[in-house]
């Protein structure tokens, strides 16, 4: 058994443990911490967005900077793989 | 009682699906097991009541990472070869 | 990348409208119903992948060029933050919901409480779904296409 095999064990054995001890401490299923923001959101969406789907109108209204984040991000990928890939369909 | 059954199953396949697509050789085999661990996890995160979740899993997860993946399959080589 | 056999290609121009359909229905349906842009564009793009995969991209190449596509995601982006500055223009801050309670385009707001599904409310929000899901069909098909088209003659060679 060589140093990498022993560095391996132990790396794996430490990550398995805090993923065990994470999995041990989370709070019950279908009981979430009590917060004023989700009830906040789910009382008054309706009628701030007019939107029947909470979801989307937390996506797009509440938190609209997520939404403006997620499409740089897809904007910097599709960007970066048409620059690299366009000198291959010359 | 059922959706405790399924709550137990699906998890087992979607590892079972990963671990395969870890062990083979055989690299369109790997990406087909891929996008069936996909499917099972939008399965899962329906039957969790994501549906939101649920679909974008299964376009992108599904769809087009086997797609990208089968072409860059074929630009290269199909088995893998022992380092 | 070559195209496939002859059955497959009929199967895929028959069922390529009803994904494309559908995946419309969940972009424009956004606000209503489970889904959205993001969700609505890569249904779409998958079926424009699954064209894709059945024809062969030379043959998609000769109809759909690579710089429109680009110039498409460009669109959605600009139409999306547009939309954004609008509302930090016409209300307070930026994302603001600008178009809610003024009973024009999607500008009516349902009763609270009630589940009636009706389209023309969310104020800027079926907007912004439009514009990302332009985004998103045009970006994600982009990325598939010229991959494909760029692994074309590796392909042929076997």
């Amino acid at each position: 058994m060589s140093r990498r095999d022993i560095a391996a064990v132990l790396s794996f054995s430490i990550v398995a443990m805090f993923f065990i001890f994470g999995a041990l401490m989370i709070h019950p299923f279908g009981a979430p911490d009590e917060t004023g923001m989700d009830d906040n959101i789910i009382t008054n969406a309706q009628t701030e967005t007019g939107a029947n789907n909470a979801v989307t109108s937390v996506v797009f209204d509440y938190r609209g900077f997520d939404t403006l984040g997620e499409a740089t991000i897809l904007f910097t990928a599709v960007a970066a793989v048409i620059m690299i890939f366009r000198r291959l369909n010359k | 009682m059922i959706l405790e059954a399924i709550h137990i199953i699906l998890p087992i396949l979607i590892v079972a699906a990963a671990a395969f697509a870890v062990l083979t050789k055989d690299l369109i085999a790997a990406a087909i097991a891929v996008a069936a661990m996909s499917l099972l996890l939008s399965l899962e995160f329906y039957i969790l009541q994501a549906p939101d979740v649920a679909i974008a899993e299964a376009g992108v997860g599904a769809c087009l990472t086997t797609a990208i993946l089968v072409i860059a399959i074929k630009a290269t080589k199909r088995m893998e070869e022992e380092a | 990348m070559s195209g496939m056999s002859k059955i497959v290609k009929t199967i895929s121009s028959i069922t390529f409208p009803l994904i494309t359909i559908y995946g419309l229905y969940v972009i424009a349906h956004g606000h209503l119903t489970p889904g959205g842009g993001f969700q609505g564009g890569a249904i779409v793009a998958s079926g424009c992948a699954m064209m894709l995969v059945s024809y062969g991209s030379i043959w998609i190449v000769s109809r759909v060029k690579e710089k429109n596509l680009s110039i498409l995601e460009s669109l959605g982006a600009v139409c999306f933050i547009l939309l954004a500055l609008l509302g930090l223009g016409f209300g307070a801050v930026f994302f603001n919901n600008f178009l809610v309670g003024t009973n024009s385009l999607f500008g009516v707001v349902p009763a609270a409480g009630s589940g009636l599904a009706d389209i023309n409310t969310g104020g800027v929000i079926p907007l912004m779904n439009f514009a990302v899901g332009l985004k998103v069909i045009a970006g994600l098909f982009g990325i598939v296409l010229v991959m494909a088209h760029a692994s074309r003659t590796k392909g042929e060679k076997k």
